[in-house]
């Protein structure tokens, strides 16, 4: 990691729990009453982690289903809240989340684009001046002008990244969004990704770990809410690969548990 | 879901997130007093803040009302039109009005009740509405840094499009079967402000509420349609006996109804303690819907 560059993402001790209500009552009895007392179960979906990211690093992220990379990213986007520990972030966030999942299947592509944009905080003469840009990047043709409804996939993913791609974002995050486009359009995003990298801050994650070793020049491992590895990507790759394979695949990983 | 404050365009160093333990650090620390001002600025700071949002998604609302229809906006005018007409065939014939004064037209009893429905009917969409509000707008809320509190202020957007069209024909008829308009009606926009700011904040809480459970979405749909007959839509409350003669402000909805009533109809200013509790209610009711939905922002996108 370049250590003369300012730190972008800074996080402490942090922690998230999510809470588990045994039914709908408990959920409205938290929404009234819930200043008074607790009615809900925590699951720790992060249980602490340490992260300084500079400007210009570009962190992979690897872990199994449900160890918390997902949750560690919503926290960094400002999505949700987490309930221990500190973390600040510095700059525009331009959150490739699951994408095309925020779409409006109603409204055709160009509404798309203009709501997209607006939701990351562009200002609508920003994104219909940038709009040809978008189009060409996304290369769907006619189908700018028709509903969400009709698009395949692949299409959705094009659209999305390629709004991403024009927010002019501080720090990109990437959450296992590649892997639904055709091998030329994730090309296309990876050689985007490596210019952005010449200005920008990345988060990646991915269960490729082939993706992370071309992108990132630091990984970290999260293993149960907590960072099992991190530092160079071939060591951290290493053993990840090394422990998915000989690990069991636990039953009991989701199981919520008492603080 | 987080408040954060404006994007800056281009690279920047702002700190756009600080949140320690869970509390949003970003500010600082402030006093009381200025923790109290910054609360009740928010929802204009957030309004301002959005404002294009607001309008591409208050676009795609409205467009969509009407979506794969032919006539589009000839229906939100039709509707109210046809109603307008039936009461007039239905009470026409009245000679009395509901507050025992004496009619001066056929069409009295008709305009008498189509007021008090415009009031009524905006309520109701609102009502219907906001406790599946953000369940309708979940993927956006889960996957994005979509402001939701934004959500009730863009839904009451629309309903007021409706309704602003069945108080222009209020007008439109009251115009034509009367010969003239009283100067009166130059407070309606005052009217329509207040109303409209009890609406999202009432928006605000029954949302915030309906993102936990589906109940409030069947508890709206049962009261709002016996409301309405709670409401002096069809009578009028000074025909009321004492002590119900009072206690129907206990309704909320009495005093929006009386005013724009008193406005458009009887051409006359409300009374002082009536537009009193009715801008008490309303702006009550703005900044504690604000409040709760504050509240409980951080478990909306938990829950939905």
């Amino acid at each position: 990691m370049s250590s003369d560059a300012p730190v972008v993402i800074h996080a402490r001790h942090l922690a998230k729990a999510y809470p588990l209500y045994k039914d709908q009552g408990a959920w409205v009895k938290q929404a009234l009453f819930g200043r008074f007392k607790t009615y809900s179960r925590p699951f720790w979906a992060l249980r602490d982690i340490d992260l300084e990211v500079r400007r210009g690093d570009s962190v992979g992220i690897l872990g199994r289903n449900g160890c918390g990379k997902s949750t560690l990213l919503q926290i960094v986007c400002g999505m949700t809240r987490p309930t221990k520990g500190e973390i600040w972030v510095r700059g525009r966030v331009a959150p490739v989340l699951a994408l095309g999942a925020t779409f409006d299947q109603d409204s055709t592509g160009r509404q798309n684009v203009l709501i997209a944009g607006a939701v990351m905080g562009l200002k609508r003469a920003e994104v219909i001046a940038k709009f040809d840009s978008i189009a060409e990047f996304a290369g769907i043709g006619a189908f700018m002008d028709q509903q969400l409804k009709h698009y395949s996939t692949g299409m959705r993913t094009r659209l999305a990244f390629a709004i991403c791609a024009h927010v002019e974002a501080d720090v990109l995050i990437v959450d296992e969004a590649l892997s639904v486009g055709d091998a030329a359009f994730q090309r296309k995003c990876l050689d985007w990704i490596d210019s952005f990298k010449k200005q920008g801050t990345l988060l990646f994650v991915s269960h490729s770990v082939d993706q992370v070793r071309r992108l990132c020049n630091h990984t970290i491992w999260i293993d149960n809410g907590r960072i099992r590895e991190q530092g160079e990507p071939h060591r951290v790759i290493r053993s990840y690969v090394q422990a998915t394979r000989d690990e069991r695949d636990d039953v009991r990983r989701f199981s919520a548990a008492d603080v | 879901m987080i408040e954060r404050p404006e994007h800056q365009t281009g690279h920047s160093d702002a700190l756009l997130l600080h949140v320690i333990d869970g509390e949003s650090v970003i500010d600082g620390n402030l006093g009381p007093w200025a923790v109290f001002i910054r609360f009740l600025r928010a929802p204009f700071v957030s309004a301002y803040r959005h404002r294009d949002l607001i309008r591409v998604i208050l676009k795609r609302e409205l467009d969509e009302r009407f979506k794969g229809s032919q006539a589009g906006w000839v229906w939100a005018l039709t509707a109210p039109l046809l109603a307008l007409l039936t009461y007039t065939f239905a009470f026409g014939g009245s000679a009395v009005l509901p507050n025992k004064t004496s009619a001066k037209s056929a069409y009295d009893y008709s305009l008498f009740v189509f007021g008090g429905l415009i009031a009524f009917n905006f309520f109701a969409e609102m009502a219907y509405r906001a406790p599946s509000l953000l369940q309708e707008y979940a993927h956006f809320i889960k996957q994005t840094l979509f402001p939701a509190e934004m959500l009730a202020v863009i839904s009451t957007l629309r309903a007021s499009a409706y309704a602003g069209i069945g108080l222009a024909l209020m007008l439109a008829a009251q115009l034509a079967f009367t010969g003239s308009l009283s100067w009166t009606v130059i407070f309606l926009p005052l009217w329509a402000i207040s109303f409209m700011a009890f609406l999202v904040g009432l928006t605000w809480f029954l949302s915030a509420l309906g993102a936990f459970t589906r109940d409030v979405s069947y508890l709206m749909m049962t009261i709002a349609p016996l409301l309405l007959f709670a409401t002096p839509v069809f009578f009028s409350q000074e025909v009321l006996p004492p002590p119900m003669d009072v206690l129907i402000y206990g309704n909320v909805l009495t005093g929006f109804v009386e005013i724009v009533r008193d406005l458009v109809f009887f051409g006359r200013l409300p009374g002082l303690a009536v537009t009193a509790w009715t801008s008490f209610i309303s702006l009550a009711m703005f900044w504690f819907g604000y409040w709760f939905f504050n509240q409980n922002r951080a478990n909306i996108a938990d829950v939905l």
